[in-house]
């Protein structure tokens, strides 16, 4: 061996080492530059996977009309772009809206330019065809740092959204009408369709065991007590031993105690959500209704291939809790905010606008786009768009926007009322106790 | 194409760079006196493997050990905020228990059952078969082998068909089926079975391996003397074997202590199943690194004593041979 290394020459092995060195170098910084371009236009996406196709494919009739060429990056890790913001370095041109504690900043110092001059005369286009809950605040004025409104002006363009809580159904088994309130639905007696118990509930997810539950009380709260308190209560600012929580839990209890929840709570817990529909389809009907989000069918499916959407299952809206509240809705939605004002880059927002764009998302499936006429291939997804287009205040799933901890407290505090209601008191103080650390910014 | 470059740099550049080290390095030494020579020599080739060392163990300690006394953001210090937290919070109270648990029933029937079972064995004449059968489990991972007790574990409502293999078999003989990983009497002592399970055969290897060295003559001597084999085991096998119980079963509290994988795939810690492993591991999923620092910290501080004690154990046997 000593004698192999002894005739290389340490000549020839410095001069490697130093060619090493200098690749090594050369490949460590990236390249960007930083013109208005009218060619060019950089995006960033969190999306993979059939999003990211889905993508791809709005975006290459916009390649083929204008020229323009889209250097499309997905970015996982939402704090990059925060990241650069913070550090001065350079931004995409086009990229989602930051978290929401960051959108007043960015809007005010101009980070985001708004969408009112990147659509230009198309704006007014906008406002009419996409969903009014996602471009207006309801109570008509203020900001809403949620849709990115700040000072009158939008900074977040909308493209898709979702709805949640919809209670779905087997049509052979439950034939009655649509009950409005939350009390009808509680009143229905499930014997009168041949069924076990009034609700299947999975609440298994592994580390995220619990979310379905949270989706399940988001949805009871905002109906109850009303956006303002559901939005304070997810920055934080009103307790979880607040009678309006306390309430909401109350009332979520109802939906999985052992008289109305399919197999008792030890069922609820230990099933996989994507299963707990099993028992709508079984021959003698385990439970009446499943609350779950437009994804839910294709779990469906898989249980059970032959079902048809609309023929076999259907599902409503979330019926009204307290009627002052009706209007608000459930859900979530992809937005995109322009960093850097190029002509390439408003071409690409005003198109991602227009209903060609949107169509080519509705038909690649799995989504609602933001505008209001586009006709999906899916009856579900028709029929989502009614409930999307009655909503006044299209409302975020309060875990996601919790700091992370606060979420996983949530989420394991729903799995342990659940298990023992009784326990609601010492979980609530538990909460409390999380909610107070868990805001302060260290 | 610049990870391409990354790459070949890493794996090619890498070990050359050793290369040229040592080559070039060797040369400069063949031209000192032979006293200084001999002398440096050793710490020479030593050092890139220290260099490792300290790159990658000491200074990620050192580093973990400094972000325990910081904020989150790691601009300022907070003194032992951050161990006040991990020892007062109530679910990381929780996480403590359960892995004190661990270590006492998993410790004990890992360890315990290895040397039964290895004894036993040693007996009979289907030995080979036997081990092989109770080996099976230890080279499946970890996960893998959750997965599998979490079909054993299913629960399915009374009254529709058990599709998990123990509350089918509790059914068959009329019982109700019971939610393993749910009801908080069941669902530790599940999770601890599944460890006992998956490495009880890696206990009795070992120990049968140094049973295996037990000179016959001590044992036959025993039994010329009207020892019975109860007396055998207790008076001449348990002490001769002691030392590689002790290095075993502090191995065994040591993976006890380091529990993850089965408590993360089977309940995520939920219904109070929490250990010290998933707790540091939802800390730094939640962005709390300062608090993960230190539960890393209180976790390491845990098992250091057990170390020394192996340590010690391996350089008495070294000596002995």
């Amino acid at each position: 061996m000593t004698d192999v290394l002894a005739k290389l020459s340490s000549r020839a092995i410095a001069g490697g080492l130093g060619v090493l060195l200098l690749i090594a170098c050369s490949s460590g910084g990236g390249t960007n530059n930083q013109t208005a371009s009218s060619t060019d236009v950089t995006v960033w996406t969190a999306w993979g996977g059939n999003e990211l196709a889905a993508f791809q494919k709005v975006l290459k009739p916009f390649h083929d009309q204008t020229g323009i060429t889209v250097h499309l990056t997905t970015v996982r890790d939402a704090n990059q772009l925060s990241i650069n913001v913070d550090a001065g370095t350079s931004l995409p041109d086009i990229a989602p809206g930051p978290t929401v504690d960051k959108v007043k900043d960015w809007a005010t110092k101009g980070t985001m330019k708004p969408v009112e001059t990147a659509l230009g005369s198309s704006f007014n286009d906008y406002i009419t065809n996409t969903y009014p809950a996602l471009t207006t605040v309801p109570s008509g004025g203020g900001d809403n740092l949620y849709i990115g409104i700040v000072g009158g002006k939008h900074y977040e363009l909308m493209v898709k959204t979702q709805v949640k809580g919809l209670f779905w159904y087997n049509k052979k088994v439950f034939t009655g009408t649509a009950p409005k309130t939350f009390d009808e639905l509680l009143a229905i007696n499930p014997s009168q369709y041949g069924a076990d118990k009034l609700f299947c509930v999975g609440l298994e997810s592994g580390g995220a065991s619990g979310w379905p539950a949270s989706d399940q009380i988001d949805n009871i709260i905002m109906r109850q007590s009303g956006d303002k308190v559901y939005t304070d209560w997810i920055q934080g600012k009103v307790k979880f031993s607040s009678p309006q929580i306390k309430l909401g839990y109350q009332t979520y209890l109802k939906e999985v105690s052992a008289q109305n929840v399919y197999g008792g709570p030890n069922t609820v817990l230990s099933t996989a959500f994507q299963r707990a529909g099993k028992p709508l389809f079984a021959a003698k009907p385990g439970c009446l209704f499943l609350e779950q989000a437009t994804f839910i069918p294709s779990f469906f499916l898989e249980d059970y291939p032959n079902l048809k959407a609309g023929v076999d299952f259907d599902f409503f809206g979330h019926p009204s809790v307290a009627s002052q509240y009706d209007g608000n809705v459930n859900g979530f939605y992809d937005q995109f905010a322009m960093y850097n004002d190029t002509p390439a880059a408003r071409k690409l927002m005003q198109y991602m606008a227009t209903s060609p764009a949107q169509q080519i998302w509705a038909d690649a499936g799995g989504t609602l786009t933001a505008i209001k006429t586009i006709k999906y291939n899916d009856p579900v997804f028709n029929r989502a768009a009614e409930v999307a287009n009655s909503a006044k205040n299209l409302l975020v799933t309060a875990g996601d926007f919790m700091p992370s901890d606060m979420q996983a407290a949530f989420w394991k505090s729903l799995l342990n009322v659940t298990k023992n209601p009784s326990s609601l008191d010492s979980e609530l103080a538990k909460l409390d106790q999380v909610q107070a650390a868990a805001y302060k910014t260290s | 194409m610049d990870q391409v470059i990354t790459a070949v740099v890493a794996v090619i550049g890498v070990p050359l760079v050793l290369l040229g080290y040592i080559v070039l390095g060797e040369r400069v030494i063949e031209r000192l006196p032979d006293t200084i020579q001999t002398w440096i020599r050793p710490y020479f080739w030593a050092l890139p493997a220290i260099g490792f060392a300290t790159i990658f163990m000491v200074y990620p300690l050192l580093r973990t050990v400094f972000l325990s006394f910081r904020n989150n953001a790691d601009t300022d210090w907070v003194g032992f905020n951050n161990y006040v937290y991990f020892f007062t919070f109530p679910d990381t109270l929780t996480s403590l228990r359960n892995s004190l648990l661990w270590l006492i029933f998993y410790t004990f029937f890992a360890v315990g059952l290895g040397l039964i079972i290895a004894i036993l064995l040693d007996r009979v004449r289907y030995e080979q078969v036997a081990k092989i059968a109770i080996f099976l489990p230890v080279p499946i991972s970890a996960v893998a082998a959750s997965i599998i007790w979490k079909f054993m574990f299913d629960y399915q409502p009374p009254g529709s068909v058990q599709t998990g293999t123990l509350n089918a078999a509790i059914g068959a003989f009329g019982g109700q089926p019971v939610a393993w990983l749910v009801n908080s009497t069941t669902n530790n002592p599940a999770l601890i079975f599944v460890g006992i399970w998956s490495i009880t055969g890696f206990c009795m290897v070992i120990i049968s391996a140094s049973l295996k060295s037990i000179s016959t003559e001590v044992l036959e001597a025993a039994r010329i003397d009207g020892a019975n084999e109860f007396r055998i085991v207790q008076l001449i096998v348990t002490p001769l074997l002691w030392p590689t119980i002790t290095v075993v079963g502090t191995t065994m509290i040591i993976n006890a202590l380091k529990t993850f994988d089965i408590v993360y795939v089977l309940t995520s810690g939920a219904y109070d199943t929490d250990v010290i492993a998933t707790n540091m591991f939802r800390q730094l999923a939640t962005s709390h690194y300062a608090r993960a620092a230190a539960v890393g910290v209180v976790l390491f501080l845990a098992i250091v004593p057990l170390l020394v004690v192996n340590i010690r154990r391996f350089q008495q046997q070294e000596e002995t041979r």
